[in-house]
């Protein structure tokens, strides 16, 4: 038994000693390498994992790639972290100045501080020298704060109700014009055992966006950018309505029955799996309806998609005004040791990405697409024209609210869908966020 | 004798590394913690001394003291629980036949990450295909509870996978206690006549009362500071309806961008846990 | 093997036989209640997302995909990252246990005045929730340019390991008989010799089940690999399962695939751990 525990000992005492050190020398190569071969290092970090996002990171990887071919004096050391890891991170590194080069952003709220802190560089000279008139209007302001702009926009979204077309021609059930329509759709799913409408509304987004739209449909398109800038409150009767109106829809069984514990993903598999006949999404969802080898084809032919009707007497009386926004954008950080190599490299990103990514990787870029000679599904096309003719594309209130009533705002869509709160007291405790906020703000 | 046992130098050898790493690398981040809830930081701009301006909050802050109570909760039905642990592992340490295999398998749940352990019971849970749903709606039941997405049931809802999750834990460390009590004084006992219980109540409890203890503590802290599961599952919804300490402090701290706050909170929870863990420590002290 | 002879013996009254009846029944239920998580994972890891989702998830997946492994290995870099699981985990856990013994030891077994402060610091370090350490830890080990080197993981896990290690030993030393060492002393022993070849074997169960402990959060971590580990190279296991998760899909078939390869390596080890070390070095130092 002496013998045992001494054994035992020894090779405690050695697997530790050569593990220290077997590390301690191999550590050097990581961090001091990046110097030692004479190149520049690039740190860019993203949030598209291989495993989720493949034809993201795909593209990406091929961007750094034909950029390292055309700057051999460069290296770009990539680091992928899945969304919430990532934004995480970011956070992490801004407290102790370490921001990588390049990295994604999503715009607004979750910007600001970034920018407005001095984390991130103004781009303003390359948006101008090389991005004149090329995005999409509306977006590079996302990323704008006290006049400079802060991030090269490469997402565009706007959000559509997808349905399934079969379903519908079931029923008799025609695309609705109104929200009376619409209701009326529901009660005749409802009747006959389906369900009109799946929603994830445990994370908030995907449910306030049928909040977002009953706004713009019952108070203008506007409306909620105006709460923001504090011209308006929430507790205007037509956002109080709105949420009425929200609160009907439950208590018809237009949602899925325990939607306040869906994520999107869950609520997304009654909609694929054709137990919901509607789901109210942006265009990220588009390869999932189209060229997604993962989803059967006999259902991708079945989706459809139509505009938010309109609310009868409300004032926002356009259709082609749409709940949207610019997803990520490409930031370069300020005390980044080559900034302009570094915004360069951004640059060249947002280029690329701008002119591949629609054929090759179906997500609709922050850049204007020129849609002649595009080789892609029809929904596409139909979407890219709609863009081009949309009259206001207002970004979603929770990427423009400040993070902090970003966190409110879906913690209380939660709450309304889940009758936990009355539409009254819904607006209020927004207001009472809000004021905070502006008085936050006033101060320094 | 005494000699020996008080060489300076042995003790210092045996102590100091652990303690330097505890100090450099937790006692350290306390501090800071501490001293963050004295800023207004968004953890990316410039800091701010406000003095205890988010301490003061926190004492007012209706969700926190929610959270709290949360949390609370939680730490009762984990203590709890662990006398049905304490039953299991006399079961099988009394060397029943097949003891080691359910041993064995009694852990599994532990070995495999939070991640799929929330999604096997977000499915469980589910109100419209999950497994409890379709069997009450098997059984005949029309109205089938909502679960997880019902804000009044959803906290004791939440319960049941963090306490059937560290079942495992616990049983093993009982487990371990009980086969380590000398074998020669349950003999002596049963030659005196006593049964089972009367061994299990009187010789083997008493016995390893120290590990329970201070498997006590371990529940209570790690249940007043326990994020995983609750923040994967619910996010602490629907609306507040599931939030405890860990999660409010991390959406204020990483969701709203507000570090100070969020540190506040943090040193908030570390006070109520030293709090409850003096309380705890003179309880079973003079019930001894 | 005594227990045994007599527990047959007992068997022979009818109401015993009832009783061992229930019982066992009772314990074959909760084993299948535990055991169940891994059958639906490895049912997991087969499906497709849309059998995932809306379906009941309890249903066999249509047609098996194994192609969700070679996904998991490749896209997920299982292959890759498995290699540095292994070896943070190793070098963790035995640090762990060795520094924890070292403290447990000085606490319970020699004469000092600190004693009552050094546990209390060891415990107050068991309740800071993790997520308020973060960046206070970020900052120190960027500071001591440790900032993605694996040294900085194994401190870490070893670092945050050891409160609850060292209290979950303090139970056992407590309640561990020590004639033994007293006879040591009085032979004239080192107390060197009699850490390593009387108190550490005789810990060997406790020992096992809290490497087992520490291995299990070791390994399934990803908090502090994810904020101090920037390149690939030293990544673990556990970043294959976050590979799988996106902002707009996540994968869920292929992350049971990748959860079914990284949990199947800790059951072996346990299932080895718990056998051999336990059993062979019970009898050794009851024996010794």
């Amino acid at each position: 038994m002496k013998k045992k525990a001494l054994s035992y000992l020894v090779l405690l005492t050695l697997v530790i000693g050569l593990a220290l050190s077997g590390c301690s020398s191999s550590d050097k190569s990581a961090s001091e390498g990046k110097s030692g071969d004479g190149k520049i290092h690039l740190k860019f970090m993203h949030d598209w994992p291989k495993g989720s996002s493949t034809a993201y990171y795909s593209l990406v990887d091929e961007i750094i790639k034909d950029y390292e071919a055309k700057n051999p004096n460069v290296v770009i050391d990539v680091e992928v972290l899945n969304p919430d890891q990532y934004r995480d991170k970011l956070k992490v590194l801004a407290a102790s100045n370490e921001l990588p080069d390049v990295g994604l952003t999503w715009s607004n709220g979750f910007a600001e501080p970034y920018a407005t802190g001095g984390q991130f560089a103004p781009l303003d000279d390359i948006i101008e020298k090389e991005f004149k008139d090329q995005f999409v209007p509306g977006t590079v302001e996302s990323y704008s704060f006290n006049g400079k702009s802060y991030a090269l926009p490469m997402e565009m979204n706007i959000t559509y109700i997808f349905y399934n077309k079969e379903i519908f021609k079931k029923y008799n059930l025609e695309v609705p014009k109104t929200f009376e329509d619409l209701k009326k759709i529901g009660k005749t799913l409802i009747k006959n055992g389906v369900i009109p409408a799946t929603v994830g509304s445990k994370d908030g987004w995907p449910a306030s966006m049928w909040f977002m739209y009953l706004a713009d449909r019952i108070g203008g398109p506007t409306i909620l950018t105006d709460v923001i800038k504090g011209k308006v409150k929430m507790s205007d009767p037509a956002i109080v309505k709105a949420a009425k109106e929200i609160q009907n829809l439950v208590d018809m069984g237009f949602f899925v029955k325990g939607n306040t514990a869906f994520s999107n993903d869950d609520a997304k598999g009654y909609f694929l799996n054709e137990k919901a006949a509607m789901f109210l999404t942006a265009t990220w969802e588009l390869p999932n309806f189209t060229t997604s080898p993962d989803v059967p084809q006999e259902f991708k032919e079945k989706v459809g998609y139509f505009k938010f009707p309109i609310y009868e007497g409300g004032k926002g009386t356009d259709i082609n005004s749409y709940v949207g926004g610019p997803g990520l954008g490409a930031f370069v950080a300020e005390n980044s040791k080559h900034k302009e190599q570094a915004k360069d490299f951004a640059a060249y990103l947002v280029k690329e990405w701008g002119k591949r990514s629609v054929e090759e990787a179906g997500i609709l870029p922050a850049t204007k697409v020129n849609t002649e000679g595009l080789n892609v599904p029809k929904m596409y096309l139909d979407v890219l024209n709609d863009i081009n003719n949309a009259t206001n594309i207002t970004t979603w209130f929770d990427t423009q609210a400040s993070p902090n009533v970003s966190e409110l705002h879906h913690d209380l869509i939660t709450a309304l869908f889940g009758k936990q709160i009355t539409p009254e007291e819904f607006a209020k405790q927004h207001d009472e966020a809000l004021a905070e906020e502006a008085k936050k703000n006033k101060q320094p | 004798m005494k000699n020996v046992m008080s060489n300076k130098i042995v003790i210092a050898l045996y102590v100091l590394p652990a303690l330097f790493l505890v100090l450099f690398l937790i006692y350290i981040p306390i501090v800071l913690t501490g001293y963050y809830g004295l800023m207004d930081w968004d953890g990316v701009g410039q800091m701010k001394f406000i003095g205890l301006e988010n301490y003061k909050k926190l004492i007012h802050d209706k969700l926190f003291w929610k959270s709290t109570w949360h949390s609370v909760l939680l730490a009762l039905f984990s203590v709890l629980s662990l006398v049905g642990y304490l039953i299991v592992s006399l079961v099988l340490a009394s060397k029943i036949k097949g003891a080691n295999i359910f041993r064995k398998i009694y852990i599994i749940p532990m070995l495999m990450s939070s991640v799929a352990i929330a999604q096997l019971w977000v499915k469980i849970f589910d109100p419209m295909n999950g497994l409890i749903n379709s069997v009450l709606t098997m059984l005949g039941m029309k109205n089938t509870p909502l679960w997880l997405a019902d804000p009044n049931m959803a906290l004791y809802a939440i319960f049941v996978p963090i306490v059937w999750q560290y079942a495992g834990f616990y049983i093993i460390i009982i487990y371990a206690a009980l086969i380590n009590v000398p074998q020669e004084l349950i003999e002596a006992a049963r030659i005196d006549g006593a049964n089972a219980f009367q061994i299990a109540y009187k010789i083997k409890v008493p016995l390893i009362s120290g590990v329970l203890k201070v498997l006590i503590i371990l529940a209570v802290v790690g249940s007043l500071k326990y994020f995983d599961l609750i923040y994967v599952m619910t996010g602490g919804g629907p609306g507040d309806a599931t939030e405890v300490i860990a999660s409010y402090m991390y959406k204020e701290a990483f969701g709203k961008f507000n570090f100070g706050y969020g540190s506040a909170i943090g040193f908030g929870l570390l006070i109520i846990s030293m709090g409850t863990t003096w309380i705890i420590q003179k309880l079973l002290n003079t019930n001894k | 093997m005594k227990g045994q002879i007599r527990s047959t013996s007992d068997h022979r009254s009818p109401l015993r036989r009832i009783g061992m009846g229930i019982l066992y029944f009772i314990l074959v239920i909760v084993a299948l209640v535990q055991l169940y998580p891994l059958v639906w994972l490895f049912q997991l890891s087969l499906k497709t997302n849309q059998e995932v989702f809306g379906m009941s998830p309890f249903a066999l997946p249509k047609s098996p995909r194994w192609e969700n492994y070679i996904n998991a290995w490749f896209d997920g870099g299982i292959n890759h990252y498995f290699f540095n699981s292994v070896w943070y985990t190793v070098v963790a856990v035995l640090l762990t246990l060795i520094l924890a013994s070292f403290v447990t030891f000085a606490l319970t077994r020699m004469e000092w005045k600190l004693k009552g402060i050094v546990l209390a610091l060891f415990m107050v370090a068991y309740m800071i929730p993790v997520h308020s350490t973060l960046i206070p830890l970020f900052n120190i080990y960027n500071k001591i340019n440790l900032i993605n080197n694996p040294i900085s993981i194994i401190l870490s896990y070893t670092t945050f390991n050891l409160p609850i290690t060292i209290m979950i030993l303090l139970g056992f030393y407590q309640s561990l008989p020590r004639e033994i060492e007293e006879a040591a002393i009085m032979d004239g022993c080192s107390i060197h010799r009699i850490f390593f070849q009387i108190t550490l074997p005789m810990t060997a169960p406790v020992l096992s089940t809290t490497a087992i402990i520490n291995m299990i959060y070791n390994w399934n971590e990803f908090v502090f690999v994810n904020t101090f580990i920037s390149s690939e190279k030293w990544k673990t296991i556990t970043v294959g399962v976050n590979n799988f998760i996106g902002q707009y899909l996540t994968d869920w078939g292929a992350i049971g695939a990748t959860l079914v390869i990284s949990v199947l390596p800790i059951l072996i080890v346990y299932l080895f751990l718990s056998d051999r070390i336990i059993e062979g070095l019970v009898a050794g130092s009851v024996k010794g």
